[in-house]
């Protein structure tokens, strides 16, 4: 804001000094903001649009397919026994659903964090990254509950023994997939911000591809233990 | 700082409405497990196939908002260059990404069960083009209409295509594993 005042007396001062007849003007001239240059640097007339979101988007939507189908293989291997119980096969795109939110919201809080310059290097020092972690451990943890009363409920009869399994599976899966998210959220998000890129352009595509890939496999895991 | 802020509501909200579109895309799942049982290497093409509704309508749709808040995109009018544009390029990536999803299913099918069957690639490839027709025009009205009610799309708009966009997936991949 401050640097924008400045930016506007200052041309101010040099159209009074030498065209005295637009200074009126000049101070309503507000700056182009950096994001609407880039907006329009990405996608303005004289650019290709198709082009540049292809050229752009392809190779991270490429690896984000390659990595979830990798996590998939995992799944594949226990088919039989996964598709065999009715509340794994519901809860499934649940899970999927909340990871991959998590992760979407971890990385754009983080991101924003960075970018207002209230997170650093000492991350662990900041209040609203520890409140950040509580919250979302917090709630996925209701959430993962939830999701395992929808799956047991909307499958059979209620089964007690049934609903303390999935619910078993639910939470852990969740509650160590989101923490992971959340530390490589952490490190990567510093390690492009101090590199003088945007995070957000990064972090989406890396946390959703790593939810998917460790809920996939983790599920296995848990499925072989607990079934 | 309170525990319990907006932050804590609006994330706690926005995975409640996620949670109901997971489970009914679970339900129709377990309906046709029957069906679905006949795809092979159905697991290696859902965990992807799911995962585009977030990465290109969701990115689509981020890309909007971003042009709406800035003024570049007039709210009165959604033909336009730049719109179309990102109408067509969004659609070439889900074509492009559902074909590498189709190819992936078919090496997994010939390395570990040596069987070599082609169709495999279609499956992905049918279901992408129809859920996308139906998912990427959607992500545009509901940007359209959720700025000129007055929200910041980017706040509902994540929510909103992961639960249509499950619905969406599954049916699409049903409809194309009846149509092969």
């Amino acid at each position: 804001m401050n640097g924008e005042k400045g930016h506007n007396l200052q041309i101010e001062k040099v159209l009074s000094y030498s065209y005295p007849h637009l200074s009126r003007h000049a101070v309503h001239k507000r700056p182009i903001s950096k994001k609407t240059a880039f907006y329009i640097h990405e996608y303005g007339p004289h650019s290709h649009i198709v082009h540049v979101i292809m050229k752009e988007s392809m190779r991270v939507l490429l690896l984000a397919s390659v990595i979830s189908s990798l996590g998939g293989l995992a799944l594949e291997n226990i088919r039989s026994s996964f598709l065999a119980v009715g509340a794994l096969v519901v809860l499934l795109p649940m899970m999927n659903n909340m990871i991959g939110n998590y992760g979407v919201i971890i990385s754009s809080r983080f991101s924003t964090l960075l970018h207002e310059g209230r997170v650093g290097a000492d991350f662990w020092k900041s209040a609203e990254v520890r409140m950040m972690l509580l919250q979302v451990m917090v709630i996925a943890a209701i959430t993962s509950l939830l999701a395992a009363v929808f799956a047991v409920a909307f499958t059979g009869p209620f089964d007690i023994a049934l609903f303390a399994k999935i619910a078993l599976v639910s939470i852990a899966g969740v509650g160590i997939i989101v923490l992971l998210l959340f530390f490589v959220a952490i490190i990567a998000g510093l390690h492009f911000y101090k590199k003088k890129e945007d995070p957000n352009n990064f972090l989406i595509p890396i946390t959703t591809s790593i939810a998917d890939f460790g809920n996939m496999l983790l599920l296995s895991a848990l499925v072989v233990l607990f079934f | 700082m309170n525990f319990f802020d907006h932050n804590f509501r609006e994330i706690f909200f926005s995975q409640v409405v996620s949670i109901a579109g997971g489970l009914i895309a679970g339900l129709a799942l377990a309906f046709y497990t029957d069906r679905l049982l006949l795809i092979p290497g159905l697991f290696v093409i859902l965990p992807g196939f799911l995962e585009m509704r977030g990465n290109i309508s969701g990115s689509f749709a981020s890309r909007l908002s971003s042009g709406l808040f800035l003024k570049v995109i007039d709210a009165g009018r959604i033909n336009t260059r730049l719109i179309r544009s990102n109408l067509v390029a969004s659609f070439a990536l889900a074509i492009i990404v559902s074909m590498v999803l189709g190819v992936l299913a078919l090496a997994f099918n010939y390395f570990v069960s040596g069987v070599f069957l082609w169709k495999i690639v279609l499956l992905p490839l049918l279901a992408g083009i129809i859920a996308n027709a139906i998912e990427i025009p959607l992500a545009l009205m509901a940007t359209f209409y959720l700025f000129h009610i007055g929200h910041d799309p980017n706040n509902i708009i994540g929510p909103f295509l992961t639960t249509t966009g499950d619905i969406v997936s599954i049916f699409a991949l049903l409809i194309a594993l009846v149509v092969i």
